[in-house]
């Protein structure tokens, strides 16, 4: 049945929601993140899009994280935990640097916009390839677009320390398909189906479940087969004002299930600056072989220590900025500024020690067309 | 959840002709940042990357997020 659906989806001519016409530009960036579990990650970005005609652009991103991040805790032992990971601590943490190149082209007419790009990835422990292809179709004098984007990667675990994993290789494929509809000169709504397939080593080689009697690794199922739909919209209420928000439902095999909403106030102050506050709430469900922390036993199939298995929820809150000196400018600046919270969680104290997660991640980015 | 994507799809493409019609010379406004589903392209990326490492959750959107160890 699923398969059926794939191709009778496929056969359908998709969609993007705006055609945005190919121009030059280029974009600097930094991105930072940092967290109450000590992890620091700053991230600066760059990217260079060129066309080549009319309808035709090639591209070139790369984005640098460079993360540094404290001894896993595990309850208060770091010390097993380095032992274990082989991680090299320098006052405390241990540090990575992560390359993640990817390159772009597109073909964009009147009613069509094709996409595609190859993405690598690599850091000391981990290596990234994928490829992605997006297609959209304007339809009703582009009041309506459908579009499907599939991506597909072939990664590999290459552990800090020497540890034979069962498999070292992790696979995931995505098909979105969506459509966008205007629903007035002010009004838009968009609806956004994915589905996910994951398989290979799915958990952490570094986390494991420590017990009284007993110490093991993490383990997972080797597949993940996962569905999400969603709905966007924006509103225009006046000339100064608008209103995005969005629902999202997602559920997967491992019997995890989540709710995500956001909604975003965006108003102009002046000609040239764009400013609000965004909000987010997700809530999602524990996966089916995830236990009390402390519950395990030497016979159960599967064991998890991350908290992304175990039920919480977590809310967002933040800023967003935009300027641009004038409509002719080619020059723009955009900025934010987000503070992440978890909810108290079982499995956080048990490997971080502390009672929740709170993070505070920004960007910036200035952009130039020429 | 596949059919509620199946009847969205049918209800917008077999119906949107009954929908109001947006004009060419009627959507100046959505060439505005603010009325973008995605006004930060630099914050869409980076969060949709947060949220995957942070959450158990993927999806419902259209972009491409690739692999990396921190999952």
């Amino acid at each position: 049945m699923k398969s059926l659906f794939i191709s009778l989806m496929l056969l359908v001519p998709f969609l993007k929601s705006y055609a945005s016409s190919l121009k030059d530009s280029t974009t600097v960036g930094l991105n930072s993140y940092n967290d109450t579990a000590d992890v620091q990650v700053y991230s600066p970005t760059f990217s260079l899009m060129k066309t080549l005609s009319k309808n035709f652009l090639i591209g070139v991103k790369l984005r640098v994280d460079t993360i540094a991040a404290a001894s896993f805790k595990n309850g208060g032992s770091p010390a097993v935990v380095d032992v274990v990971t082989g991680a090299s601590p320098k006052e405390g943490t241990f540090e990575e640097v992560r390359y993640a190149p990817t390159l772009t082209m597109a073909y964009e007419d009147t009613n069509n916009a094709l996409s595609g790009g190859v993405y690598y990835s690599t850091e000391s422990d981990y290596e990234g390839r994928a490829f992605f292809i997006n297609y959209t179709r304007q339809l009703n004098e582009q009041n309506t677009a459908i579009g499907i984007g599939i991506s597909q990667s072939d990664d590999t675990w290459i552990p800090a320390f020497d540890r034979n994993l069962p498999r070292d290789d992790r696979k995931e494929g995505k098909i979105d398909m969506s459509i966008n509809q205007l629903l007035s000169p002010t009004a838009s709504i968009q609806f956004i189906y994915s589905l996910m397939y994951s398989e290979g080593f799915l958990a952490s080689p570094y986390n494991y479940v420590k017990q009284d009697t007993f110490a093991k690794f993490e383990k997972y199922p080797e597949t993940r087969t996962a569905h999400a739909f969603a709905f966007k919209g924006i509103v225009m209420l006046n000339d100064r004002n608008s209103i995005n928000y969005s629902y999202r439902y997602y559920a997967d095999d491992w019997d995890i299930s989540s709710h995500t909403v956001s909604t975003e106030w965006l108003s102009d102050f002046g000609s040239s600056v764009t400013s609000g506050l965004r909000l987010r709430y997700y809530s999602q469900s524990d996966a089916f072989f995830a236990k009390d922390v402390g519950a395990y036993g030497l016979d159960d199939q599967y064991f998890a220590v991350d908290y992304r298995m175990s039920a919480f929820d977590s809310y967002d809150i933040g800023i967003p900025f935009i300027y641009k000196p004038s409509i002719s400018s080619p020059y723009k600046v955009t900025a934010s500024i987000d503070m992440y919270q978890t909810t108290e969680n079982a499995y956080i104290k048990n490997w971080y020690d502390i009672d929740k997660i709170t993070a505070v991640y920004t960007t910036l980015s200035i952009e130039y067309d020429f | 959840m596949q059919y509620i994507f199946l009847v969205s799809l049918v209800l917008l493409t077999g119906c949107s002709d009954a929908l109001v019609r947006v004009m060419p010379y009627e959507k100046e406004y959505f060439a505005q940042d603010k009325m973008s589903l995605s006004p930060l392209a630099q914050r869409a990326e980076q969060e949709s990357h947060i949220f995957l490492i942070r959450e158990a959750s993927a999806g419902g959107d259209s972009s491409f997020q690739g692999g990396c160890g921190c999952r």
